[in-house]
């Protein structure tokens, strides 16, 4: 019985032993490419300048891989640094220096900013007192000033952001150390070397941008032969920043997405009930596009027909609503003396009287030539729609400011800003809409069924302060997008998801994050030295064991062997 | 850190052996044979003792020194002993003296020892772009390691190949003879349990060796005195 149960090693047993000798050589092969591939003393996660065209001409950092010696801002005068990366802390930073640097288009192997981790978006966890954060001002208006120079102009290597750690402080300390002593690194002096090796950055064709629009419809009374007017509130939600794996933009736009969701709550909560439901409709709005001269809202209005866009009353954009003491601007482009828009900031006025804080109406004309659209409700303006922007910046932005930049995080952001915004919005809107203008009621009250909801403010601002949204770089079916949507199904009748190009002005490329590798070498004079220490003691062995062994003379004779064979021939 | 550093350290860990066959009148009298045959021994009872090594002791993830577990580690690390017994004795030899055979058998057994244990790591670590000095630490290790093990040859073959020893002389030549063949074990407990850092293990692995070098002459060239 035994006997039928041995298998006889032939042929399958031949095929067995091969199968395991490929594994084993697979498994060698793994095992060195491994060892090759981390072996470096520190590996930092790094993230890369954006790199930009805006009609074909070039922005941001045109390079993305780093292979060169590493240096600090302490290098001898007049030194070549054309192979050098040079590591500068935002604490060190000396702004004029880069200006000229980069102006004067100097010759550099790489930069390699480190900031302070407050400005990380991973650092959560960390609970920041006011204390640090006043500590850190003029840090972020040197962050804000360096930024405004990388993204605008053309650096023909690669930039890095990377976030201060005890490994790449202990770096750079040796290296200032090193250069300090008047030795800077290269290849034949040892030092530091640092390394990204990612793909070439490649273009990224035919971006997207997603608006996502919710619609939550009014009381419809039997006697009403016509449509309902709708009021929309809207507010982009992607961004734009020096890093774009870094620009969460929890002010710009962050607040305003907040905002939005958490009256998107309010009002469902009021329409559920068809007691309280108000005879308007209203249209949410999450636009992408805005740092591209909401490129998206355009889009966006576009594909609403004459009748939808003609029932729209008023919209109402918001932007930059989070980080404010006591003033808020609204922005319009038609003349204060319209009736609307008094209609419009009367209403928000005595709401904010209420509140104890001021609303200051700007005005800025459209110029229909120009393509430049500073405000999202230019573009409600240019269909003729009347709109405003609430926001807390009182001048309209140049292009690309202000689109969350990396100065723009969770710790510079107030919750407290949110919610008096949200009140006051909401406030306005719901006294527009049953007609309680001028009336002293709160409809929103705190401690009500209908108070804004502090913890939901501050759980979605803590979400977006950790995406980093920059639009070319979500995809179409990005989770943040889709939670996006779902919350706003959540809380509306019907929800649109619309897919759209980005215009072709702005060409992006990606390559965005990438690790760097630190590695510690020795030059080469050192290897040349340790050859001719190595050679030196072999032979210092070799002529030791000959003459233990064999004696003086046979050492002596090995040196002479040819003369001793031709005294033998002779 | 790249290849150049890779070439030094491995001439530095293989260069001695060659160096030390060469010089010697090992090459005189071809016993490449013989060393090739010590490495081969070798290779089987590392097999050996790696099965042990499997069977009996349990894996700790801690760096700390167990004494029960060095014990057990000495007491495999005797499995080497044997091995070097079976190679002195037990392979047919052609005619090549006493003094010969431990040398090259020594010498076979630390080639194989240093490319077992020294070769991989080096391969795999020193082509790297980073710097350490541990590649050069371990070739030194290589070359103290030589000498030991020509030293323990020699102990091994004066006790089991020579026949009248002085008699004074035998329990000192057990004694090296156990101090050589645990020398694992001392230079594990000295990093484990002293905590030293490699480089100063390698340098009391030197002292030993030299030590070692100079009282296995001296005891060969007493047990030799008589018969010549």
């Amino acid at each position: 019985m035994a006997m039928a149960q041995v298998k006889p090693p032939g042929p399958g047993g031949g095929r067995q032993v091969l199968e395991s000798m490929y594994s084993m050589i697979a498994l060698v092969f793994i095992l060195v490419a491994c060892v090759e591939l981390c072996d470096a003393a520190t590996v930092v996660d790094v993230y890369r300048l954006i790199q930009y065209d805006i009609s074909g001409a070039p922005f941001g950092s045109r390079l993305a891989n780093l292979n060169h010696h590493a240096g600090s801002l302490h290098f001898a005068p007049g030194s070549d640094l054309s192979r050098t990366v040079l590591i500068i802390p935002l604490r060190e930073l000396n702004i004029s220096f880069v200006t000229e640097y980069i102006t004067q288009k100097q010759p550099l192997g790489g930069l390699l900013f480190l900031l302070p981790q407050i400005f990380s978006i991973e650092n959560r966890e960390r609970a920041t007192s006011n204390h640090q954060i006043d500590g850190e001002v003029p840090m972020k208006n040197y962050l804000a000033e360096l930024e405004k120079l990388l993204i605008h102009s053309k650096i023909p290597y690669p930039v890095y952001f990377a976030f201060e750690d005890d490994d790449i402080e202990a770096v750079l300390a040796d290296v200032k150390r090193n250069d300090v002593s008047g030795q800077p690194a290269t290849a034949t002096t040892g030092g530091y070397k640092l390394v990204v090796s990612v793909p070439e950055p490649k273009k990224r064709a035919s971006p997207t941008i997603t608006n996502i629009q919710g619609w939550l419809s009014g009381l419809k009374t039997d006697g009403d032969a016509n449509q309902l007017p709708t009021i929309a509130i809207v507010a982009s939600y992607d961004t734009f920043g020096a890093a774009p794996a870094l620009s969460v933009g929890s002010d710009s736009n962050g607040s305003g997405v907040v905002a939005l969701l958490e009256i998107a709550r309010l009002f469902s909560i009021l329409y559920s009930n068809p007691k309280t439901r108000g005879r308007y409709n209203l249209l949410f709005g999450l636009t992408s596009g805005g740092p591209y001269n909401y490129n998206g809202t355009h889009k966006w209005l576009r594909s609403f027909d004459q009748r939808q866009r003609e029932s729209i009353d008023y919209a109402i954009c918001l932007n930059s609503i989070g980080s404010w003491d006591n003033d808020l601007w609204i922005h319009v482009s038609k003349p204060p003396e319209n009736a609307y828009i008094k209609q419009i900031f009367e209403g928000f006025s005595s709401v904010a009287e209420e509140l104890g804080l001021n609303v200051g109406l700007k005005h800025k004309k459209i110029n229909i030539s120009n393509p430049r659209v500073a405000w999202e409700h230019e573009q409600f303006s240019r269909l003729r729609v009347t709109a405003a922007t609430l926001s807390e910046l009182p001048v309209a932005p140049e292009l690309l400011e202000s689109t969350g930049s990396l100065v723009d995080g969770r710790p510079f952001v107030n919750e407290t800003a949110i919610i008096r915004s949200v009140k006051l919005v909401a406030e306005s809107l719901a006294r527009h809409i049953y007609g309680h203008e001028g009336k002293n009621v709160q409809i929103f009250a705190d401690n009500s069924s209908l108070a804004v909801n502090p913890s939901y403010i501050k759980s979605w601002l803590d979400l977006l302060s950790q995406t980093p949204r920059v639009a070319p770089f979500l995809s179409k079916n990005d989770p943040f997008i889709l939670a996006l949507k779902k919350e706003l199904e959540d809380n509306t009748d019907e929800v649109n998801v619309q897919h759209e190009v980005l215009d072709g002005m702005f060409t992006f490329y990606d390559s965005t994050r990438a690790k760097l590798n630190v590695y510690q070498v020795a030059s080469v004079t050192f290897d040349l030295l340790l050859l001719l220490v190595l050679g030196s003691y072999l032979i210092v062995l070799f002529s030791f064991l000959v003459i233990t062994t064999r004696g003086l003379d046979d050492l002596i004779s090995l040196f002479r062997r040819p003369t001793s064979r031709k005294v033998k021939t002779a | 850190m790249t290849v150049f550093h890779f070439f030094n350290c491995a001439i530095l860990t293989f260069g001695p052996h060659a160096v030390y066959y060469s010089a010697t009148p090992l090459s005189e009298y071809d016993t490449l044979g013989t060393s090739i045959k010590a490495a081969l021994v070798y290779l089987g009872t590392a097999l050996v003792k790696l099965v042990c090594l499997a069977t009996f002791l349990n894996v700790s993830d801690s760096e700390s020194f167990d004494p029960y577990q060095e014990l057990l580690k000495a007491l495999i690390g005797f499995i080497d002993v044997a091995g070097l017994y079976f190679a002195l004795t037990q392979l047919t030899h052609r005619n090549i003296s006493q003094n010969h055979k431990f040398q090259a058998v020594g010498l076979g057994w630390a080639f194989a020892d240093s490319v077992l244990h020294r070769l991989a790591p080096l391969w795999l670590g020193a082509r790297g772009l980073e710097f350490t000095w541990d590649y050069v630490l371990q070739g030194l290790e290589a070359n103290a390691n030589l000498v030991l093990s020509i030293s323990l040859a020699a102990f091994g073959s004066l006790i089991w190949l020579r026949k009248n020893k002085p008699r004074t002389l035998v329990p000192l030549i057990y004694i090296c003879a156990g101090l050589v063949a645990t020398m694992p074990s001392i230079t594990s407990y000295l990093s484990r349990g002293w905590g030293w850092h490699f480089l100063d293990v390698v340098v009391f692995e030197l002292g030993t060796s030299l030590v070692m070098a100079l009282i296995s002459w001296w005891l060969v060239a007493q047990c030799q005195r008589p018969s010549a």
